[in-house]
């Protein structure tokens, strides 16, 4: 029988979702089953996505949710329970300091239990490299809504080479204007179109490394 | 042949462009109001802040571009405009940015949910009295807004003596654009889902003033058309519940009182609007333009919708900015093979963007000459 709760994200139902999360709480549930519950139904929204069922209005609710129920949770999960997937630096190049489709990026990573490291807009390449080199991250996002940054990525991918990391690190970029003449021009190893598919490349990447 | 024959040989194949006509050269637009400065070597702060500079560096860069027309032509300081447009502050060049860098929206949280219902009750005008003043100085916009209303009607005939046509002054839009970017973006969508009947409720009630504030700006610029903005609205942004409720009967009903007061609605459509393309058929045909940016798909719109609206654009700033001439070339080519040779103006996809290559921008009107030339 299908969890009801999974039912309920996947379906955008955010005071059903709450108040079963707590309900659930309340009854000595699992906490990290309950997260389970609500990440499957984040992996439904993400397939929706995809069929062009939903939106990014609908991802953005689902982020919503999702984040919410983190909150709720979080506190609960013992870390050795949870072991992330990966992990992933993640920030809006310099120049720019747009964050709405980064954000977005962030919050499906995070429901989809990668550790991200999120280092905000206009972040210089060498704030980049200092992180991937702290954290030992293997996928670098780049985001941008302007054209102008295009070059501080190329910069940031040329720092990474530098400092000896590119070869560990896979790079992504993506936000309005990019498109995959700007993977060639940046250096980059892919594009995501979309959030959702930042999501899978890092599927793709990190369990390509494992 | 002198600047007044040139301008009536520019407008009538923009006309013609609109009225789905064959013309003997497809019209090319230009539309760049960063890349102008910085391609005619004056620094976006004084672009920024001198609003006579500002409109008479883009003439400069239309005139050595050659073009038949600007998309779009804005009297007055462009990051208030923007401010007006998004209701959010913007950061400026020459003021929090570098006197060269490039304005960017600061989108925050000003509007709160309870400004739905002030706005239900009071209207429109009285929200944007409460609301500007957190997100701009309001001498600096009073200073701002006088110029603009003492030089609104100068722009077209000035471009006209030069031979250019405008195709629009002014811009309007949806409650839901400006609305979104005053509550951010994510805290609009939320309450799309959260408070639908309240939304609307201050939509509904906000419309008929935004109408008639949008007819003004598009009477006093004097263009022949005046923009209808899409951004954030767009159909890939939007699930189409919400998109059938707060965002397509409007559309319907501005460019329905545009038309009646014979402005052609530039439908300035940034984004992807595939999905919801069939819906463009509601509109009247033959008076509206339809501007995207080279997210929606151009070829689509033409099976569509192509025997009743003209379309304007859309090489993509991507390709201005990170490709070569002869990319240009070939977008342009294939752009004039597919959706040409009626009911086409050549234009960038939205704004040249301020880092375009000026070669690029160059190749762009070259090869839209070269191609758009009737066979």
């Amino acid at each position: 029988m299908e969890d009801q709760l999974t039912v309920a994200l996947a379906n955008l139902e955010e005071s059903n979702v709450l108040a079963q999360v707590n309900e659930r709480l309340k009854a000595g549930h699992d906490p990290l089953a309950i997260l389970k519950a609500c990440q499957e139904g984040m992996i439904r929204v993400g397939k929706r996505y995809e069929t062009c069922e939903y939106f990014i209005s609908d991802l953005m609710m689902a982020g919503e949710i999702f984040r919410q129920v983190a909150d709720l949770l979080t506190p609960k999960i013992k870390r050795s329970d949870a072991p992330s997937r990966g992990k992933v630096v993640i920030g809006t190049a310099k120049g720019d300091i747009h964050d709405i489709g980064k954000n977005l990026v962030v919050a499906l990573l995070k429901a989809a239990n990668y550790e991200v490291y999120d280092l905000g807009v206009d972040v210089p390449p060498e704030r980049f490299v200092e992180v991937l080199k702290e954290s030992g991250a293997p996928v670098l996002g780049l985001s941008a809504l302007l054209t102008i940054a295009f070059d501080t990525m190329k910069q940031t991918v040329a720092a990474l080479d530098t400092a000896g990391i590119r070869k560990q690190v896979k790079v992504m970029i993506g936000g309005g204007p990019t498109t995959e003449e700007t993977v060639a021009y940046t250096g980059a190893d892919a594009m995501g179109r979309d959030a959702q598919s930042a999501v899978t490349l890092c599927n793709q990447w990190i369990r390509a490394s494992v | 042949m002198n600047k007044e024959a040139l301008y009536q040989e520019r407008l009538a194949r923009i006309k013609k462009a609109i009225n789905l006509e064959p013309v003997d050269q497809i019209p090319v637009a230009f539309l760049g109001p960063a890349f102008a400065p910085r391609y005619m070597g004056m620094p976006l702060a004084k672009f920024c802040e001198d609003a006579e500079a500002a409109f008479q560096v883009t003439l400069e860069a239309v005139k050595r571009l050659d073009v038949d027309a600007v998309n779009s032509l804005v009297i007055g300081r462009f990051p208030v405009v923007l401010t007006l447009i998004w209701l959010s502050h913007i950061r400026a060049p020459g003021r929090e940015l570098p006197p060269d860098a490039l304005w960017q929206v600061d989108e925050a949280e000003v509007m709160t949910p309870e400004d739905y219902d002030f706005i239900a009750e009071h209207g429109w005008q009285a929200f944007l009295n409460k609301h500007l003043p957190k997100v701009i100085d309001p001498a600096y916009l009073g200073e701002s807004l006088d110029f603009m209303m003492a030089n609104a009607s100068r722009g077209v005939p000035l471009f006209r003596e030069n031979g250019c046509v405008v195709i629009a002054s002014g811009a309007v839009s949806i409650p839901f654009e400006p609305m979104c970017g005053a509550r951010s973006m994510s805290k609009f969508f939320f309450d799309l889902y959260r408070m639908p009947d309240r939304v609307q409720a201050a939509m509904d009630r906000a419309l008929p003033e935004i109408i008639a504030g949008g007819i003004g700006l598009a009477k006093a610029g004097g263009a022949m058309g005046t923009w209808v903005g899409g951004w954030r609205a767009a159909s890939a942004m939007v699930a189409p519940k919400l998109w059938d409720r707060f965002v397509w009967p409007y559309y319907l009903k501005i460019v329905e009182a545009l038309v009646a007061e014979d402005i052609t609605p530039v439908l300035h459509f940034d984004q992807d609007w595939t999905r919801d393309l069939g819906k463009l058929r509601e509109l009247p045909a033959k008076k509206c333009i339809l501007n995207l940016d080279g997210m929606t798909d151009i070829r689509k719109f033409k099976e569509l919708v192509g025997d009743r609206m003209a379309v304007m654009g859309d090489v993509p700033a991507s390709l201005f900015a990170a490709g070569t001439p002869d990319d240009i070339r070939k977008y342009v080519r294939d752009l004039v093979r597919d959706v040409g040779p009626t009911g086409l103006i050549l234009s960038s996809g939205c704004d040249i963007p301020v880092n375009a290559r000026p070669e690029n921008v160059e190749a762009f009107v070259a090869a839209s000459r070269e191609y758009g030339k009737a066979a």
